[in-house]
């Protein structure tokens, strides 16, 4: 059994709405020294293949749903369980 | 606990030779929340039949017997004042899971308002969006189309500075988790959210309210009821899997709140809006076709209330076999797949003939569903688990529970109203729009969808675009081929209430008929939302049966039914009852929509008239509690005052007389007038002396119930005169609102002034 | 002309859309995602994506309904678009035909989105009403007045692509329609509601059959849906301009 975990952030310079109104919140309740907060989505995705598989499905995952490339980046990561 | 186990995740508990304290004992451990007393009518029970109960039976018992499912405490209360309001039109009034009046000769409109405090109170975001899917199943189960969603909701102030109970949440983020909540899911489903209530009072601290309304719409010959009367029909579970959330949720709402409730989260079921809306089509679909022949949705009490309230009220049995349940996790016991209160379930009767069509149409949605089991020709229920019986009873002892004749108390506050010192009329009044309950609550509006179905015709909020104010009701159109409209509001006036909750009461009632003839209804009907504390404090049961009578009384004089409601008891933590909080769902017809009426100024030059009469009675005012002044002297309503008003006004909008109408409530005439003026982007210039002897700061901002403000074209202001009862105010126009008493300026406050107080005073809490 | 409306959990404005094409002179029809079959399309001479929040718009705002459109349909889908057949998307259907590639459509289609509809700068789902200017004569807006209004609801709307693409969408005149200020001048919150880059709010392809708009026409179909119709005297709502511009460049220019 595999686990693919799936980190999906947002690019360098897109806009995170998300992260911004936390920022703002976690300042409001006292930690002024908070200056940005980047929210990321994790998925943890188990599938019953081989390792040496493992990153090939995972990047077809990714590409098919999991990330739209002109707003997000990814990080991969294959562990065997 | 002296147990013994008979097959796989089924005991038999030794009931019947148990001690007083024994009892106690087995009611604590399994969580029952019965008292002593009932725990030994179950006793009686099974001593009478020779044998004791095993542990599914007891758990079914407790959970017939629960506050929330039979209603002990509120029952004859209700009965007494509350039910048998006669009216021509309500179809079906306070037995199914909703109320079902007539719309037209082809259509009823069926609509609910129901509690869902607690839970809201442990997990804002899960506990508020199950409320609402909760209550879309209960109109939904009568084969109604849902049209409309509600929620008045009741927290301490946003900006709360006192130290918090252990375990209790700061209101700031209860506020903000419930609207999230409601907003994913009610926008996920695809029903608008088209009115509410943000209340503040500080004695929610402990204990918030989170209500929720439905409304829908139905053919008559299509209406389902939530019974069956006849053998051998299948019942068939259809939409969610059971799971082990939420048990025990109904003797949970029928619980105290404790630093422990924390530990309580898997009370909290969690909603899927996504398997919801799938769901509402396949019955709708199934009703269309006519293959459903009874149907109700799993709610308080799960399984168990549903099978029990089905076939007792349609007088047949039933045999269930518990292991043909569709499953979220293994190994659950019997009695945990009874009681569990898992979302987005619904019970089916359906006849043999039919499981075969139904069974396509899950197919077609997406959505699951198991035969569970059949109605018999008795009074029995009777459980398989694996092929083995392990429960047998009568349904009538399960179901119709039990009941309490509460002892009470009526407190009666001494007669006082402090008179303040002439405050600066201007600084009160932009204090007052921007204190909570006068603010505006467009952050929270704006995030729920009230315009999806394409059916609000008049909006939440009214006035020009980007300017809008709170309207009064919404309308809804709910026939494509019709000019009929539906007009929906809820009010709650606590503050009121605390004081005097018979006049409370009296006061919610006629704020309601205030709400829905500014726009154009005439009322028609309500849902009652009952709200209180422990009603085991008899000065608690004493403001319950005092609230209840006020709201009889004011709806026979006013022939208005209540054709649904909930009762929610036990609203206390840490020593503190939240204060008696009647919240009224209320529809009215408008006849045709072309007609209906907005609270926003229109034009320069029309005349603007105040109908109804002011008085200086200013208990539970605005203007007393953000001045810190006290009076127990609340607003009296003239039953005879509010039903002349009213039918003069829809006379009056009826002949096309009337540009704009809002009701006077919450801060008084110069509130109204702003939002009127804030709605319309337009000032207004007002002359109070026409209002008698009285001075100024009550006639500004007292809250005497029955007043409208009204605004007529110059040239049909003979004709209005003529047909409504009130007095000429002032002339819209400008871009201030000016206000003088005869030659005394009170005020003149330009509009961007008014609508930065009033728009930015929630948006830090919420925006 | 026959509509496909398509149809997926979570999909929730096909009935008002529904009527608002059948008012129109089509003969729409709803198709469940879970009924369509390869070859279905053929039948139809359009297909409408509605609004709503197909699987619960988890992932992204239309990625679920785009990814099962794709694994299921997606050679069809291209031939349909290739043949010059009208496409529309509504809101979350306009977030579908992102994610499918068919919009911005700049050079056709394209296998990966050109483009994202990211979550509103206010970070929430807000409902309001908008004014919008056409800049572009299209199918869709060829018989549409020159300032509208209609209501906008989601929580996703904020266009966003590369500089490159923004520049070539310009170029190619594919914007339909923009936000704007009740004064006709470029907006700020709340009359650009999401924060769209050029205050873009309705695009349509290179090829312009196919048109994605983040308002939503079919709630401000007839006059009674404007909030403000006690105001504004109107013989019929907004949004049937654009419905009304595909029933005037199809229909009637065929039968000419």
């Amino acid at each position: 059994m595999l686990k693919l975990v799936v980190v999906v952030k947002f690019k360098e310079g897109i806009d995170d709405p998300e992260g911004k109104s936390i920022t703002h919140s976690l300042n409001l309740l006292g930690f002024e020294n908070v200056k940005r907060v980047n929210v990321a989505k994790q998925y943890e995705i188990f599938v019953d293949a081989d390792i040496s598989k493992g990153r090939e499905i995972g990047e077809k995952i990714v590409k098919k749903l999991l990330v739209n490339p002109v707003i997000h980046d990814y990080e991969l990561r294959v562990e065997e369980i | 606990m002296n147990l013994k186990k008979i097959m796989d995740e089924v005991y038999e508990i030794d009931l019947v030779n148990a001690s007083d304290e024994e009892l106690m004992e087995i009611n604590k451990e399994m969580g029952l929340a019965l008292s002593l007393e009932e725990m030994k009518k179950m006793q009686a029970f099974f001593r009478s039949l020779g044998r004791n109960p095993t542990d599914l039976e007891i758990h079914a018992i407790a959970q017939g017997w629960s506050e929330h499912c039979s209603y002990k405490s509120s029952k004859p209360v209700l009965r007494k004042y509350i039910f048998g309001i006669e009216s021509k039109e309500a179809m079906i009034v306070m037995q199914d899971d909703a109320g079902v009046v007539e719309f037209d000769e082809n259509y009823a409109y069926v609509f609910k308002i129901e509690s869902h405090n607690h839970p809201s109170a442990v997990e804002p975001y899960g506990g508020a969006a199950t409320g609402v899917g909760g209550i879309i199943r209960d109109v939904l189960n009568m084969g109604a189309k849902p049209i409309a969603l509600v929620d008045p909701l009741f927290f301490a102030p946003p900006d709360y500075g006192e130290k918090l109970n252990p375990g209790i949440k700061h209101p700031r983020y209860l506020l903000n988790g419930v609207v999230a909540g409601i907003r994913d899911y009610g926008n996920r489903v695809g029903i608008p959210t088209v009115a509410g209530i943000t209340y503040f009072h500080e004695d929610y601290v402990n204990n918030i309210l989170v209500n929720a309304g439905c409304l829908g719409i139905v053919r008559k010959d299509k209406i389902v009821r939530s019974r069956v009367d006849k053998e051998g029909v299948k019942l068939v579970m259809v939409g969610g899997r059971t799971g082990r959330d939420g048990i025990h949720g109904v003797n949970f709402a029928s619980k105290i709140l404790d630093e422990k409730s924390e530990e309580e989260k898997q009370a909290v079921q969690l909603g899927n809006p996504i398997l919801k809306e799938p769901l509402i089509h396949l019955v709708l679909e199934a009703n269309e076709m006519g293959i459903i022949y009874g149907m109700k949705d799993l709610g308080g009490g799960g399984l168990g209330s549903v099978v029990g309230e089905m076939c007792h009220a349609g007088g047949v049995g039933a045999e269930i076999h518990l292991d043909q349940v569709l499953l979220k996790e293994k190994d659950m016991a019997p009695w945990e797949i009874w009681v569990s209160e898992s979302q987005e379930r619904m019970l089916l009767a359906v006849e043999e003939e039919n499981i075969d069509k139904l069974q396509d149409l899950c197919k077609k949605w997406d959505v699951e569903m198991s035969v569970i089991g059949e109605t018999k020709n008795d009074e029995n229920l009777r459980i398989f688990w694996k092929g083995r019986k392990i429960l047998d009873m009568p349904l009538e002892f399960v179901t119709a529970g039990v009941e309490y004749e509460r002892k009470y108390k009526t407190k009666r506050m001494k007669k006082m109203q402090e008179i303040l010192p002439e405050p600066k009329y201007r600084e009160v009044f932009l204090r007052l729009l921007s204190s909570y309950n006068i603010a505006s609550k467009e952050w929270i509006i704006r995030q729920y969808d009230h315009e999806v179905q394409g059916r609000t015709v008049v909006k939440p909020m009214q006035g020009l675009i980007g300017y809008e104010t709170h309207g009064d009701a919404a309308v809804i159109k709910p026939l494509h081929h019709s000019w009929k409209g539906l007009a929906v509001t809820t009010v709650a006036n606590p503050h009121i209430a605390k004081i005097n909750p018979y006049y409370g009461s009296l006061y919610t009632v006629d704020e309601a008929v205030r709400n829905l003839v500014s726009v154009g209804a005439k009322p028609h009907a309500f849902s009652d939302g009952l709200n209180f504390g422990n009603p085991e404090e008899e000065e608690i049961m004493g403001e319950f049966v005092e609230s209840c009578k006020g709201l009889g009384d004011a709806a026979r004089a006013l022939g208005i039914p209540y054709v649904s409601g909930n009762v929610s008891f036990y609203n206390e933590a840490f020593g503190k009852n939240i204060p008696p909080t009647v919240v009224l769902m209320a529809i009215g017809i408008v006849n045709d929509i072309r007609k209906a009426v907005t609270a926003d100024f229109k034009r320069e030059g029309n005349t603007i008239y105040l109908v109804g009469e002011t008085k200086e009675e200013m208990g539970g005012s605005e203007y007393y509690r953000i001045m810190d002044a006290k009076s127990t002297v609340v607003p009296k309503v003239d039953l005879e005052e509010t039903k002349n008003r009213s039918e003069e006004i829809l006379k009056a909008m009826d002949e096309s007389l009337v540009e704009s109408c809002h009701d006077v409530s919450n801060g008084g005439l110069a509130v109204a007038l702003a939002e009127m003026a804030l709605g319309g982007s337009i000032g207004a210039e007002i002359d109070l002396s026409s209002l008698g002897a009285m001075r100024d700061d009550f006639k500004l901002f007292s809250e005497s119930p029955t007043r409208w403000v009204c605004e007529v074209r110059e040239e049909n202001s003979e004709e209005f005169e003529e047909i409504v009862k009130s007095k000429r105010i002032g002339v819209v126009g400008g871009e201030t609102l000016k206000i003088r008493d005869g030659e005394r300026w009170l005020f003149n406050v330009h509009l961007n002034i008014m609508r930065e107080r009033w728009k930015n005073a929630l948006k830090e809490y919420i925006g | 002309m026959k509509v496909a409306i398509l149809q997926m959990e979570g999909t929730n404005c096909e009935e008002e859309s529904y009527i608002a094409f059948k008012e129109s002179g089509f003969e729409p029809e709803y198709l469940h995602i879970n009924l369509l079959k390869k070859g279905m399309l053929e039948n139809y001479d359009m297909i409408f994506v509605p609004g709503g929040f197909s699987s619960g718009d988890y992932v992204r705002a239309g990625a679920i309904f785009a990814a099962r459109l794709k694994a299921k349909v997606w050679k069809d889908l291209k031939r349909f678009v290739e043949e010059g057949k009208p496409v529309m998307g509504v809101c979350n259907g306009f977030q579908v035909l992102i994610e499918l590639g068919l919009l911005p459509g700049t050079d056709g289609i394209s296998e990966e989105p050109e483009a994202a509809l990211a979550t509103n700068e206010s970070n929430r789902f807000e409902c309001r009403w908008v004014y919008l200017k056409k800049f572009s004569d299209t199918i869709f807006s060829k018989h549409v007045g020159d300032k509208i209004t209609l209501p906008v609801a989601h929580a996703e709307g904020r266009f966003l692509a590369d500089k490159k693409t923004i520049e070539k969408i310009e170029e190619q005149n594919q914007v339909v329609f923009r936000y704007i200020a009740p004064d006709g001048s470029r907006p700020d919150y709340p009359w650009n509601p999401n924060g769209s880059v050029n205050d873009i709010a309705a695009l349509v392809n290179s090829y312009g059959n196919v048109f994605g708009i983040m308002p939503h026409p079919e709630r401000a179909f007839f006059w009674y849906q404007h909030p403000d119709w006690n105001r504004v005297k109107r013989e019929r709502g907004d949004g049937w301009q654009i419905f009304n511009s595909l029933f005037r460049e199809i229909i009637e220019a065929k039968n000419r």
